[in-house]
């Protein structure tokens, strides 16, 4: 077979594409673009009725057991935590959104891989693991300590609630890491295809 | 006067054969190639406002629509490292469904079966892109580009020979 023929049976395929009209194509993009939004405000919206929700009850919490200091700096501590990860999930949403498809194949991989290693495997990446357990405390305290009508220290002090906090704390934590790890395995996957696939890339440059 | 969205519309409407052809050298089921090819196109479109080189529009689709579909790829899990092609293929199980010339099959077939790396590089020789457009829309050195070009089509020919097919 010669080399061009592989050429000519292509460009048969080229004649036998069925193509679509422009109207076609219009309805496609205005059909994509709509579940696009759609998504990425369904996200936007729960991670913000979350965060919100979350605020406003520490809040208002926070507002009626105004003489209770170590309640208060509890709450403050919250409060401060949800808002910075509100806002840094946001700007993750956009950046997300703003990933470019248009640079060269390997350049493209590189791009992705940065992006996953760094979320990953970066400095920060580990932070979950005690920040987490953390915030369980914090908000099973704040909630076990409101909703038991007396005074943070008083409450401490008292084993039956020591005890519910600690079940709370571990299913809590339980689920945590349950959902965090799936989804960190599923990304890990993700990022082990796009290494191989650059593996693919520059093993062939270095081999020549 | 022609709003931005006409003006993509156009350049896509004449340039949608290579998504087609993107699509399937990658997705074997018509559903997939249908996301896919829908997904190229918005990819297309959030891209297209930075486009400066008007000049270079097909080597800019080649670019989103083979990213577009590695990374739809990635997301399903379906990349397979293949260094050579198997010792036979299902003749094309795969695009069975479409209206293709028997040859044509055999040939899409055989590029299928092709490493994710290679899928690419073949598809746009077939296409009759130089060397220098082909290293410049894969990110890969000409020489690089030679070596890859040349051993797919060994392996394409050896499986498209219509002996191996008994005819």
């Amino acid at each position: 077979m010669e080399n061009n023929e592989l050429q000519k049976i292509w460009k048969n395929i080229d004649s036998e594409i069925d193509l679509k009209t422009t109207g076609q194509l219009n309805q496609l993009l205005d059909n994509k673009i709509r579940k696009t939004i759609n998504k990425f405000f369904f996200i936007l919206s729960i991670d913000i009725i979350v965060s919100f929700g979350l605020i406003v009850f520490l809040i208002v919490t926070a507002l009626n057991r105004q003489d209770d200091i170590f309640y208060l700096i509890n709450n403050s501590i919250l409060i401060l935590i949800t808002f910075s990860a509100l806002i840094i999930s946001l700007f993750s949403l956009n950046k997300l959104n703003r990933n470019r498809c248009s640079l060269s194949l390997k350049d493209w991989l590189e791009q992705r891989i940065n992006l996953l290693s760094k979320w990953l495997l970066g400095k920060y990446s580990k932070l979950y693991i005690v920040i987490i357990p953390i915030l369980l405390v914090m908000i099973n305290i704040s909630i076990h300590v409101y909703y038991e009508y007396k005074p943070f220290v008083e409450v401490m002090k008292s084993e039956e609630s020591i005890i519910g906090l600690i079940v709370g704390f571990l299913v809590g934590l339980f689920v945590s890491y349950f959902a965090i790890n799936k989804i960190r395995k599923y990304q890990i996957k993700n990022l082990e295809f796009l290494k191989e696939l650059h593996t693919q890339l520059t093993f062939n440059s270095e081999s020549i | 006067m022609k709003s931005i969205k006409d003006d993509f519309l156009e350049i896509l409407s004449n340039y949608q054969g290579i998504l087609h052809k993107v699509n399937l050298i990658y997705f074997k089921n018509a559903s997939d190639r249908e996301d896919n090819f829908q997904e190229i196109i918005y990819q297309l479109w959030k891209s297209f406002p930075g486009l400066k080189n008007k000049s270079s529009i097909g080597s800019w689709i080649y670019a989103v629509s083979i990213n577009t579909s590695i990374s739809k790829l990635k997301k399903e899990s379906r990349i397979e490292y293949r260094e050579n092609l198997p010792e036979s293929f299902d003749k094309i199980d795969i695009i069975e469904e479409l209206s293709l010339s028997e040859v044509s099959k055999m040939l899409l077939g055989a590029i299928y079966n092709l490493n994710e790396i290679d899928k690419p590089i073949m598809l746009l020789y077939l296409e009759e892109k130089s060397y220098d457009e082909i290293a410049q829309i894969i990110g890969i050195s000409k020489s690089n580009v030679g070596v890859r070009i040349n051993r797919a089509k060994e392996l394409l020919k050896q499986n498209l020979n219509p002996l191996n097919y008994g005819k």
